[in-house]
């Protein structure tokens, strides 16, 4: 795994809400610095699963999980895990953009800010180097005050990019990230995550089979079986390998468009 | 339920295009060995003149083939046919070719050149030839990876008789020795159109394993 081992791991997750079993039995490991894709059916538990990586689920009452899921082997449901520290280190990018109603200064600045940077000089520098990084700062330097919803979509959802990199997150969860953008933004964001791979952890739940193709280096395909099963993964293996032989049958069916 | 209903019909007619193809240069390599047998020289220029078909066939077949790869962007076992139709194409037109140079050399034969021996030992080669071909494509449509080794067996078969024919060839007068040079050429070009349909064996197994198998080493650099 390139001599960076794996920086989250799930062990045996099973995850339910209320009675209902919504995953079982999930054992994955997101290797460290790549970009790692669920693809699967819609209802195939990509995005719960997605969201137990950064304890989401938590908000939902009746939710629990069985299982292990650990941030740099600590596992992240102990007792005593700061939930706050870990959506700081596991930062999360939506399907749809949603800036906050304040400046594109304001919409980086918030997190530092309320992580207790006060210095105006260290945030604008944040500000500047999250933009930067999240490749939307020439398009947006000299309106800096201007409303972050004003932006176009795709800029819009390069600025909650740069909000998630203004805390210095490890790893980034992206839950369908383009499917409510243009296709130029889709190639921009694409780049911005092949750039980002340099640095961090990235996990992309995406319902565009090419998008999983060409962004990431590893894809765990997911399904339901039966309705009312819960979800698992099916196979799991690097990108190119599920893209040209898969080895399971199923994946084949889906990937290629022949279902049942 | 399927759902690139669209694009896995265009998959299947560009692989009936192939089987077209397919068959219709079994055709020619049997016109070929009639033509041959026969010293045709009519026959002779029609399948010089038929070899058109072939490039066009194969540029079709080609250019569906990147036209898929373009606008539907296959993955799995769809993305490895439609290279291997492709790539199987461009085998079939070669082989077209060296019908035409099967031609091209009959042309200029003269009409007692050929004994018995001669006309019977080419005949075999060509119609085991033939019969690799039909088997690779029946290889093909079955996806039968087990008949990939059948084919090798196949070729062995006709190789050694290539060699045999090489070996026990007599070149008669020094005068002669151009047409000689021809004959042998025939023989070499049946054999080679045989390891071509080795070769589509080999394409089924890509597209039913997914690996690329290693080259065959040669005998001779081991």
């Amino acid at each position: 795994m390139n001599g960076n081992g794996h920086k989250m791991q799930v062990k045996n997750l099973s995850m339910y809400y209320e009675d209902f079993k919504a995953l079982e039995d999930i054992s994955l490991d997101f290797p460290s610095r790549r970009i790692t894709a669920l693809i699967g059916p819609s209802g195939c538990g990509k995005s719960t699963l997605v969201r137990c990586l950064n304890r989401m689920n938590d908000l939902i009452e009746g939710s629990r999980i069985e299982g292990e899921i650990t941030l740099d082997g600590q596992n992240i449901n102990g007792t005593g895990y700061d939930v706050i520290s870990l959506r700081r280190r596991v930062g999360m990018v939506f399907q749809r953009p949603n800036p906050f109603p304040k400046s594109i200064y304001e919409n980086v600045a918030y997190g530092p800010r309320l992580a207790g940077t006060k210095d105006k000089e260290k945030l604008d520098f944040i500000v500047e180097d999250s933009l930067k990084k999240a490749a939307l700062w020439d398009e947006v330097k000299k309106i800096l005050r201007e409303s972050g919803q004003k932006l176009s979509g795709g800029q819009q959802q390069r600025l909650c990019i740069a909000r998630v990199m203004a805390v210095k997150p490890e790893v980034i969860l992206f839950d369908e990230p383009c499917s409510a953008i243009d296709p130029i933004s889709t190639q921009k964001i694409e780049d911005l995550m092949a750039e980002l791979k340099k640095n961090y952890t990235m996990v992309i739940v995406t319902h565009n089979m090419q998008q999983a193709a060409r962004v990431s280096d590893y894809t765990a395909f997911m399904l339901v079986q039966e309705q009312g099963e819960p979800g698992r993964i099916i196979e799991f293996d690097d990108t190119n390998t599920i893209f040209t032989n898969p080895s399971d049958k199923r994946t084949e069916n889906y990937i290629t468009g022949r279902f049942g | 339920m399927e759902v690139r209903k669209t694009f896995h019909e265009q998959l299947d007619d560009l692989y009936a295009g192939l089987l077209h193809m397919g068959s219709d240069l079994m055709e020619t390599i049997e016109k070929t060995r009639l033509c041959f047998l026969d010293l045709d020289k009519e026959a002779a220029d029609q399948i010089i003149c038929g070899d058109d078909v072939f490039d066009d066939y194969r540029n079709n077949l080609e250019e569906g083939g990147l036209e898929l790869i373009a606008r539907q962007a296959p993955v799995a076992v769809d993305l490895r046919l439609v290279i291997v139709i492709m790539r199987i194409a461009s085998h079939f037109e070669r082989m077209a070719d060296l019908c035409e140079d099967i031609a091209t050399a009959v042309k200029n034969i003269p009409a007692d050149f050929l004994t018995a021996w001669i006309k019977d030992t080419i005949d075999e080669m060509a119609r085991r030839a033939n019969r690799l071909v039909e088997r690779s494509i029946e290889c093909l449509k079955e996806r039968n990876v087990e008949m990939v080794r059948e084919l090798e067996s196949m070729d062995d078969a006709v190789d050694k008789l290539n060699r045999r024919f090489w070996k026990e060839f007599d070149r008669g007068r020094e005068e002669d020795i151009e047409v000689a040079i021809r004959v042998v050429m025939i023989s070499r070009f049946f054999e080679r159109i045989a390891d071509h349909a080795v070769d589509i064996g080999e394409h089924v197994r890509f597209v039913v394993e997914g690996t690329i198998a290693p080259l065959a080493i040669n005998d001779e650099c081991q």
